[in-house]
């Protein structure tokens, strides 16, 4: 377990270096100039000269990496370009508030989407089953900017209830305030995933049911509440984290979308916005950032699985 | 594995998978016929007509340089078409010879391709297309291309695994007793029973595929204004969105219901191909 | 019998609803069972036998549609008290231990669990009483296998913790589905051993349902046999197998390869399968396949007779009189004269499997470090030869490495080291196209021996073309002709194995084994999968083809009745040596290897229950680690001499005739074992 602990660590460590090699590498080796890139089309040459020689864009490649990962790597992610500032602080403020949004929605997602997974799978073939599984179908098969749009329109436009955009910090709006800026991005983030979520837990709990060792249980005279909650569920949860961990990645994508609609000041729109105005720095450091997360968040979700499952938790035989 | 796998003869097509597909067949015609049946020209301003509401003139209404929604929405078809099924084609094409690749030369050049895919894996799939694009100048292929890769490593792992499974059977090894060679067992015995699985896993995909390209697009990163793509239209509706919803609703339907058929379809499909599905409730 | 039966069954029906209509899997089933009585349940797949358990436990799925005259357990309604009655006084046991028990609970608590429900006993005490059960139903160490997961212990040991919680509440009746099925042969004699002190000692009774009618006649009092989802006979299991009255039971009693029988000429199957269960037939439903059959079978058959000995047929005089249907003589084995030069013949021959990675990160002393993975040993320096037309028998335990060992010769893998040549020659291990003509292999499993997007056809013809055996319209004469070679219509030509019965399907992969028209033919478990009456039919083929064609066959099979009833030699393997090979008369007494031993006495045979007394038990099962260097056999050896056995590899003792046995003991001692089959040799 330790060993399969410290491996995993070591591949998230490969995955995060492995993207800096790529996003360094596809910033700077693709055709046309950075100071280029940065200044746009009708920049003269002089003022590229000079901004090639303040970001040092002269120096070969290699060291023009190293001089990049050796500052990542004491947290110095660069200044960055539009904002004259350093990029970091940026970020890090920038992945706190998404880091809320995020982990709003996966709760959410894992609480509905289990808790709707189980009610269909022990009710299968029932008219509540068959309700949600057309719903499931819809709900996955509709977009997160779609939904943004049908929210706005309906929460904030039509009926007035919510903010449409924009972020207050908790300490400046009190709980409420605070909230009620959250409520339509996390509705719009959770509709899908929570389809997605309840759709495979349906499926694995399903098999669950069908398999032998419930059947034993039942042999046994438990009750069937025990049955379904002490012997299947557990089982049937295992999968569950899988996709749970698989929907993280959906989860960033949709947040992306999210915060750049609902004009959240999130990491998302960071992103869009570093893309939009060649803010290299902060692209890089931002890509770097996410996948980080989304690599640490996938080594929890394996670690939580090695727990849960004995099979990995103690490998070989016994007795 | 069972005859199961075998394309039941006889039996009867599930209803979902004629609907759908029929359906999906007319929209793939309209997406193609789009230019000549348009009953305006999709990019032609017209400030006078700016923002009307749905009329019998303009079924979905207009926008607000004065287009029309509905001949928009169908010049804009093929872009989602494109980006589904040229992306999961794109992702097809390099996953599948990977996947097989891997499950045929076990050792080296299978952990190579795996450890490969594990670290694609890794990367959060926006992320992989917002880096490709956000370099360089968005065009519709880079949207395909970088959609299409960004489920290589799904495809090249699915590949495997069936490939490996199907190698484990025993007229696999009776092929190997006869001394047929790789290519002949990869062709007769391996790639029949292989499509089925394959086929269902990637009309599934079709769906995600079009749902990262429209959201790419919604950002800036797929086609450029002033292209009617779904998801661009939607993204360009927003400061009207209370004035004229319809710009942003109709689009946004049909990107729904195209979603929805294709699930559907899909769907189907794995009640037809896939033999977990059935045989169930042998004793 | 004054006393009222524990439980009793009257008219039990089944039906459920499937794609194809609604399914009769069970017809006007009675049966009675008293305290501490034993019943077997026989019948083959298809025959209804385990939905009768679920049915009285009332575990059936929401489908299917139970109807009784009577169903009463103690006196009671079952149907009212089915619920109040699982894991209390009804007890149950699973055929697949690994499925039955939830891989994430620990053994204790899956045994504790009924005590905790039922008796309201604490956790603490719940969990001690589980340790005890597992002391009681033989398993060592038990507080520790309480503790571990089920993945962690071995089939045997699963089964030994699903029978202690079917035990728990200390039921009057346990319901057993299979119980050994999944088991190997030695492990399969100590649970049934176990089983037979649990019905003496503790006076439960049980409902054994099997396919083996060795086993319900080791254990069982009573019999019902089942066919199609009705009982054909019923009564003493003594009495019926003594003297069948039905066509069906006395079918399969012929059907059946048995160990102590030896080789006899045929075996005699039941021709046809089963009938359609979604058209109950009024009448006798076996009569399609029936050789007694008359026309006045049509009619609507009863269950009669005395107690005893219950038949439904209308000429079951006739069957009981009529002379027993095996032919009991026994076939010439090919003894070869010495020096005939083998077909095929290999050398010693070892391979062995890496787990996991080549490479392992470790750490030692606190520094990472790389070592290499050694691998386990599958096949070590095994030598054997057969000779034209001679049928050379492989037989051993799961695991033991039979499987690699045939396709080790037919170089379908790369062996580590040894030779292997054919008629002389020696073949290379990437070997030509002619070596590939001569060698052939048949499966197990019919299901995955066949494409099952080719037809018939396909599958036949390539090897045909493949080999330059044939083309063109000489080659679809050709495919006719093996068709009719493994007796099947030429109509299958163009029939998906989809479309095909388990039986059909292997004689598929069997013409297809044949086209090439091949010198050796390793048969992997050929009839495994196959039930008994169809298992006959196609042991009879293999026996013709091989009298006709003279092809060569190394025959493996866990199953020593097979074995016995087709090899000319035998090979006994244990955990990748051969410990013991010769004519197959010398290998089924003694001298043999206490191995060879172990494995005959530990076969249920039909007909000989007064043995089980002299019987050689084995303890543990074959994953117990073998000390190294030498006998592999040392720790579970019942012989075992000393430390000599832990440490010095053993010499090969040599017979007349080529007998050889790999053993500390000189052959004098073997020859003094007891016979193990119960019979004088």
């Amino acid at each position: 377990m330790t060993r399969y602990i410290i491996r995993r660590i070591a591949s998230v460590i490969g995955v995060v270096w492995l993207m800096t090699v790529m996003v360094f590498g596809i910033v700077h080796l693709l055709p046309g100039s950075v100071a280029h890139m940065i200044l746009g089309e009708f920049a003269t040459a002089d003022s590229i000269a000079l901004l090639e020689q303040r970001l040092g864009l002269n120096d070969p490649l290699p060291m023009q990496y190293w001089r990049w990962f050796s500052g990542l790597l004491r947290g110095d992610f660069g200044n960055s370009l539009t904002m004259e500032r350093p990029a970091g602080p940026i970020l890090i403020e920038a992945l706190g508030r998404s880091a809320i949004l995020a982990g709003i929605s996966l709760v959410l997602v894992a609480i509905i989407g289990i808790a709707l997974g189980v009610h269909s799978a022990v009710n299968r073939g029932s008219s509540s089953d068959r309700a949600l599984t057309l719903a499931q179908y819809a709900f996955i098969s509709i977009p997160e900017f779609f939904w943004c749009i049908v929210v706005i329109l309906v929460f904030a436009a039509w009926l007035g209830w919510l903010p449409a955009t924009g972020y207050t910090p908790l300490a400046e709006a009190g709980v409420l305030g605070w909230a009620r800026h959250l409520v339509l991005p996390v509705v719009t983030l959770t509709l899908g995933l929570i389809a997605h979520v309840s759709r495979m837990t349906r499926s694995s709990m399903l098999e669950a049911l069908d398999s032998q060792y419930v059947l034993a249980a039942r042999a046994k005279g438990l009750a069937e509440r025990f049955v379904l909650y002490r012997h299947a569920l557990p089982n049937a949860l295992l999968p569950t984290i899988t996709v749970l961990a698989i929907d993280m990645g959906l989860l960033i994508g949709g947040i992306v979308v999210v915060e750049t609609v609902f004009a959240f000041p999130g990491l998302g729109r960071m992103l869009i916005y570093a893309i939009d105005n060649q803010d290299l720095p902060l692209m890089m450091g931002g890509m770097i950032v996410v996948t980080s997360v989304y690599a640490l968040a996938n080594l929890a979700a394996d670690i939580l699985y090695a727990t849960l499952n004995p099979r990995i938790r103690y490998g070989g035989s016994a007795a | 594995m069972s005859a199961a796998l075998a394309l039941p003869r006889g039996r009867r097509l599930p209803r979902g998978l004629i609907l759908g597909g029929f359906a999906i067949a007319v929209i793939v015609v309209l997406a193609v016929a789009g230019p000549w049946i348009t009953p305006y020209d999709p990019d032609a301003f017209a400030i006078r007509e700016r923002l009307q509401a749905p009329s019998l003139a303009h079924w979905f209404g207009t926008d607000d340089f004065g287009r029309d929604v509905f001949s928009r929405v169908l010049a804009g078809a093929h872009y989602s078409l494109l980006m589904g099924f040229g992306a999961t084609a794109i992702s097809l094409a390099i996953g599948v010879p990977l996947g097989m690749l891997a499950a045929f030369h076990r050792g080296w050049v299978d952990e190579a391709v795996m450890r490969g895919v594990d670290l694609m894996i890794s990367i959060p799939p926006v992320l992989l297309g917002l880096l490709i694009l956000a370099t360089t100048q968005p065009s519709v292929a880079k949207t395909v291309i970088s959609v299409g890769i960004v489920y290589v490593p799904i495809m090249t792992r699915l590949s495997r695994a069936v490939a490996l499974g199907l190698l484990a059977e025993d007229f696999v090894d009776a092929a190997r007793a006869r001394g047929d060679g790789a290519v002949r067992i990869l062709w007769r015995e391996i790639l029949p029973n292989a499509w089925p699985p394959i086929i269902v896993e990637t009309s599934l995909r079709i769906t995600f595929a079009i749902l990262l390209g429209s959201a790419l697009s919604f950002l800036g990163l797929g086609p450029q204004p002033p292209a009617s793509e779904w998801g661009l239209m939607i993204a360009e509706s927003r400061p009207f969105i209370e004035q004229a919803p319809w710009i942003a609703l109709a689009p946004g339907i049909c990107l729904c219901l195209l979603l929805v058929l294709i699930n559907v379809v899909g769907e189907g499909l794995r009640d037809l191909l896939d033999p977990r599905m059935q045989g169930r409730g042998h004793g | 019998m004054a006393e009222a039966p524990l439980l009793e069954l009257r008219d039990l029906s089944l039906r459920y609803a499937t794609a194809r209509g609604m399914v009769q899997a069970l017809d006007g089933v009675s049966l009675e069972l008293h305290r501490g009585q034993a019943m077997g349940l026989v019948g083959e797949s298809g025959s209804g036998k385990s939905s009768l358990v679920l049915a009285i436990l009332g575990l059936l799925g929401k489908g299917a549609t139970v109807s009784t005259s009577r169903a009463a357990f103690d006196g009671e309604d079952l149907h009212k008290t089915a619920a109040a009655l699982r894991g209390r006084r009804i007890g149950m046991v699973f055929q697949d231990p690994s499925a039955a028990l939830n891989p994430g609970l620990t053994i204790g608590y899956q045994i504790a669990e009924p005590l905790i429900h039922h008796r309201g006993s604490s956790e603490r005490d719940a969990m001690a009483r589980a340790v005890s059960l597992l002391n009681e139903v033989g398993v060592a160490r038990a507080e520790s296998v309480a503790r571990s997961y089920p993945h962690q212990l071995s089939g045997g040991m699963k089964q030994r913790a699903v029978i202690a919680t079917a035990l728990a509440c200390e039921p009057e009746l346990l319901l057993l589905d299979e119980p050994t099925t999944a088991l190997d042969v030695t492990v399969e004699a100590q649970i049934l051993d176990l089983l037979d002190d649990l019905r003496r000692h503790r006076n439960v009774a049980m409902l054994l349902v099997s396919h083996n009618l060795g086993i319900v006649d080791r254990l069982c009092d009573g019999l019902t046999v089942l066919y199609a989802g009705r009982v054909v006979e019923q009564g003493e299991t003594a009495a019926i197998l003594a003297r069948p009255q039905h066509p069906y039971t006395r079918g399969l009693l012929a059907a059946l390869p048995r160990a102590d029988h030896g080789r006899i000429a045929r075996l005699t199957p039941i021709p046809g399968g089963l009938p359609d269960l979604t058209r109950p037939e009024p009448g006798c439903n076996f009569r399609a396949r029936c050789d007694f059959a008359l026309p006045a079978c049509a009619e609507a058959q009863l269950l009669d007779g005395p107690a005893a000995h219950r038949v439904r047929c209308h000429l079951a005089d006739v069957v009981a009189a009529a002379p027993p249907l095996e032919d009991a003589a026994p076939a010439q084995a090919r003894i070869l004269p010495a020096g005939t030069r083998p077909l095929i013949q290999a050398m010693e021959l070892t391979k062995s499997f890496r787990l996991g990675a080549a490479l392992s990160l470790g750490f030692r002393g606190g520094l990472p470090r790389l070592t290499r993975n050694a691998g386990v040993l599958a096949v070590d320096d095994v030598a054997l030869h057969v000779a034209r037309g001679e049928v050379l028998g492989l037989v051993g335990e799961s695991g033991c490495g039979k499987s690699t060992l045939g396709r080790l010769m037919l170089r379908l893998l790369a062996a580590d080291a040894g030779r292997i040549s054919l008629d002389g020659e020696i073949v290379p291990a990437q070997p030509d196209t002619a070596f590939r003509r001569r060698a052939q292999i048949v499966f197990q499993n019919p299901d995955s021996s066949l494409n099952p997007r080719q037809t018939v056809h396909q599958a036949l013809r390539w090897p045909l073309v493949r080999f330059g055996i044939a083309r063109g319209a000489e080659a679809d004469r050709e495919v006719d002709r093996l068709l009719e070679l493994v007796r099947l219509p030429s109509s299958y030509r163009s029939r998906y194995p989809h479309q095909m019965s388990g039986g059909e399907k292997q004689r598929i992969g069997i013409a297809r084994a044949l086209a090439s028209r091949p010198d050796f033919l390793v048969c992997d478990e050929a009839v495994s999968a196959l039930d008994v009456s169809v298992q006959a039919a196609v042991l009879n083929l293999l026996a013709d083809l091989r009298d006709r064609l003279g092809i060569a066959y190394l025959f493996i099979s866990h199953d020593i009745g097979v074995i016995a009833h087709i090899a000319d030699r035998i090979a006994v393997m244990y955990r990748g040596t051969i410990v013991e090979q010769g004519a197959a008369a010398q290998m089924l007494a003694p001298p043999y290897h206490p191995y060879t031993e172990a494995l005959l006495s530990a076969v249920p045979l039909v007909g000989l229950k007064g043995r089980s007394a002299q019987r050689t038990r084995l303890a543990g099962d074959a994953s117990s680690v073998p000390p190294a260097g030498g006998c592999r056999f040392a720790p579970r050896c019942p012989r075992r001499i000393g430390a000599v056995c832990d440490t010095v590899a053993p010499p090969l003792r040599m017979g007349p005739g080529g007998h050889q046995i790999m053993c500390h003991h000189t052959m004098e001692t073997l020859a003094a074992l007891p016979p193990a089959l119960g019979q004088a040799a």
